[in-house]
């Protein structure tokens, strides 16, 4: 049997290449006119994030989209963002004037950045007052009079405890600690009967995050503090705005908290609680579910980090929420507001939570009917509860974060800082992060404006 | 003969030469001028050198390269052990088709694999030091990616552990293509094991030994990112901070592309200012050999 032998000339292969590229950039081209395309057929894009810790949220968004595309006969594309990308991928496709019609965005400074860049379109005019209102997404949403964003479900920052470490170490079960000193004792009775009274992972650093949110908060009278404490009005140094860090230290030092805190996660330390190998943990509403059904639902209690400060903003639950905001480059603004309200329609309102087991934070909807108590009362306290407290670490800028509250924190448990360190490094950090960023300083000074209370 | 206008083969180099020009020239052109800019968006206000003010006069960046010098320790590290290694394999110990296998192994695993096992591994009451417990060596279990003083030396270990394979494959290989006669020679004049290593052996890997340790040289300033983001993010504090990282913090978390691309400029230079001499030694060295 005779074999056929490919011969190809390096001339061929040339002319190969050639025609190939050809094809490739007539291919791309035509690729490359998306608005062309989307123009013609109404072809809306949102990018979206949250399955990742609320489980289920990407059927709702898809069954959300199938329902609108069937009443209007609009398309949209829906891309589920990875936590890492965010914030850098729309900003990046807003600056090439690509930007997706849809955001998801989270609270404060991470959309307020865009906001002030001008790549978020405010939702007065587009979206009824009344359901603004209803969907509020806070007051870090709000700047200069105007909302950009509209409220999805609930990420409310809570504590938990186990009732049954709580009734072996004497303490009352009912009652968790409101006070420094009540939460110093309940440690004391907990580590004296063999239970780490508090567990957490700061390896990835974020739980310094979740704490400075916690312990700061209690210190101060209105998320303004926070911000002048950040464009310079206001010292780090002072002892009120870094005592918070000098009590971890205490709690540390201590030995109330696990030992190998610097060494794991974030999620497998407050997996810990879950696995019954500590008293109390912090965590966001989406994870509540997760951690009842592996410590057992009847065991676990919520509570309030009693942080022991002396400001109007202490000892009040935090309200915190995801939400959803539509780009200032969508050529289809009015389309895309009409998909926001469609989400919000009480059929829609009421999937987010039968999909997914987050809480929708509309205020019309009752959760008061929600069979768990354990989610009930997070509805009824972390997002039905008018006299809640925003999430103060939302409104610093991500520099902030890994340079300050990543670091301070870690450098605290490893013995480095201590807590005057610390509020020095704090403010070293809001030096720079000034110097670096004057033209968003002007920004934050009129934000701080609208966040006095 | 035929005869062509001079110009001519310059037009046909003129395509590529454009391309290349677009591809390596153009980013860091780019990467340069972005340096000198507020960057907002795609673009901001020309500011001199106002970025690299304000790195240099940042903490957390001088942490950043003194680690990253930090880690061009492994460099040596990974050339004496490299060359151990594959010397032994050259011998044909029994089995050593498996050993070179088992060596090269870890540098085809992902990055991010290898730092979550390894992240696991090395935690406070990870296997590692469970397995140290056990044995009765509980005083050497310690925090290893957690503890301020550890967790640089660990992350290195750890890279070391990664790119040893490569380093044993390439001195292998050249091993495996030397002349067997002068071996042979140096072994009729009398010469020892340790004698045909040292005078024989290692100054025919020359060439590979400098190609190698410039590899590894780069990795340490400008491919560590993936090992420590997966590991350590920078942490403890700032302890495994690195340039690289620095870089992405500044580019994709604070927004500051800016600053991102000076960083970047830098290490570039100091890889250029690293690389330079070697190639020159290199050159130098060929030339010697020719003549």
């Amino acid at each position: 049997m005779s074999r056929k032998v490919l011969r190809i000339s390096r001339r061929d292969f040339v002319k190969l290449a050639a025609g190939s590229a050809i094809a490739a950039g007539i291919y791309s081209f035509t690729r490359g006119a998306p608005y062309a395309v989307r123009a013609a057929g109404e072809k809306l894009r949102m990018w979206w994030w949250g399955e990742q810790e609320a489980p289920g949220l990407e059927k709702w968004v898809k069954d959300s989209v199938a329902m609108f595309e069937k009443e209007t006969g609009v398309t949209i594309e829906v891309t589920l963002q990875d936590t890492a990308t965010v914030i850098s991928e729309f900003q990046t496709a807003s600056a090439a004037g690509n930007a997706p019609d849809i955001q998801f965005l989270w609270n404060g400074i991470y959309h307020m950045e865009s906001v002030w860049l001008g790549y978020l379109e405010p939702l007065n005019g587009l979206i009824s007052d009344e359901l603004l209102k209803e969907a509020d997404a806070t007051v870090l949403s709000i700047y200069q009079g105007k909302q950009y964003r509209l409220g999805w479900y609930a990420a409310s920052l809570m504590w938990l405890y186990n009732k049954e470490m709580f009734d072996k170490a004497g303490l009352n079960a009912d009652e968790p600690p409101t006070t420094w000193e009540g939460l110093l004792d309940a440690c004391d009775k907990l580590k004296s009967k063999g239970f780490t009274p508090i567990v957490a992972g700061l390896k990835d650093g974020f739980w310094g995050e979740w704490y400075m949110g916690h312990a700061l908060g209690p210190n101060l009278d209105s998320p303004a503090e926070a911000l002048q404490l950040f464009i310079g009005e206001l010292d780090w140094r002072e002892p009120k705005y870094h005592e918070h860090w000098t009590k971890l230290e205490q709690l540390w030092k201590a030995g109330y908290m696990n030992e190998d805190m610097n060494s794991i996660d974030l999620y497998p330390g407050m997996d810990y609680f879950g696995a019954g190998k500590g008293a109390m943990t912090a965590i966001v509403i989406p994870t509540l579910g997760k951690q009842a059904s592996m410590l057992g639902a009847e065991k676990v209690g919520l509570m309030v980090f009693p942080a022991g400060g002396k400001g109007k903003m202490n000892n009040k639950p935090i309200r915190d929420l995801q939400g959803l905001g539509v780009s200032s480059q969508s050529q289809y603004k009015q389309i895309a507001a009409k998909f926001l309200e469609f989400l919000h329609t009480p059929e829609r309102v009421q999937a987010v939570w039968t999909d997914s087991k987050a809480l929708p934070t509309d205020a019309s909807w009752d959760g008061s009917a929600i069979e768990d108590p354990l989610f009930r009362e997070a509805w009824k306290t972390w997002v039905a509860n008018p006299d809640t407290v925003p999430y103060i670490s939302n409104l610093m800028p991500v520099m902030f974060w890994t340079d300050a509250m990543f670091v301070n924190s870690q450098k605290i448990i490893a013995g480095e800082y201590n807590g005057e360190q610390a509020g020095e490094n704090a403010q070293a950090v809001a030096t720079k992060w000034r110097e670096q960023n004057p033209d968003l300083l002007e920004h934050y000074q009129i934000w701080a404006e609208d966040l006095k209370l | 003969m035929l005869r062509t206008k001079p110009w001519i083969p310059y037009l046909y180099l003129a395509p590529v030469s454009v391309l290349i020009l677009f591809v390596f020239g153009y980013p860091i052109i780019a990467i340069f001028d972005f340096s000198m800019r507020r960057i907002r968006g795609a673009s901001g206000p020309f500011i001199g050198l106002e970025n690299y003010r304000q790195i240099f006069k940042d903490e957390v960046f001088q942490q950043a390269i003194l680690h990253n010098a930090q880690l061009l320790l492994a460099v040596p590290i990974l050339v004496i052990v490299g060359i151990v290694l594959a010397v032994l394999l050259y011998e044909r110990v029994a089995g050593w088709r498996i050993y070179r296998t088992i060596l090269f192994a870890p540098f085809i695993i992902a990055v991010p694999v290898i730092g979550i096992v390894f992240s696991n591994m090395l935690s406070l009451n990870g296997a590692v030091n469970e397995l140290l417990r056990a044995i009765g060596l509980g005083f050497l279990a310690l925090d290893w990616l957690g503890s301020a003083q550890m967790a640089l030396w660990s992350v290195m270990a750890i890279i070391i552990w990664h790119e040893m394979g490569f380093g044993v494959v390439l001195f292998l290989a050249r091993l495996l293509s030397l002349n067997e006669e002068i071996q042979e020679a140096a072994r009729i004049d009398g010469a020892g094991w340790w004698q045909r290593l040292w005078y024989v052996t290692i100054p025919q890997l020359k060439d590979v030994t400098e190609f190698y340790a410039v590899v590894s040289v780069i990795t340490m300033l400008a491919w560590v990112f993936p090992f420590v983001y997966v590991m350590t993010r920078g942490g403890p504090g700032n302890a495994t901070q690195v340039m690289e990282l620095y870089i992405f913090n500044f580019a994709f978390r604070n927004s500051l592309p800016g600053i991102a691309s000076a960083v970047a400029v830098i290490l570039f230079l100091i890889t250029l200012a690293l690389m330079i001499p070697l190639f020159q030694l290199r050159a130098r060295t060929e030339m010697e050999g020719i003549e």
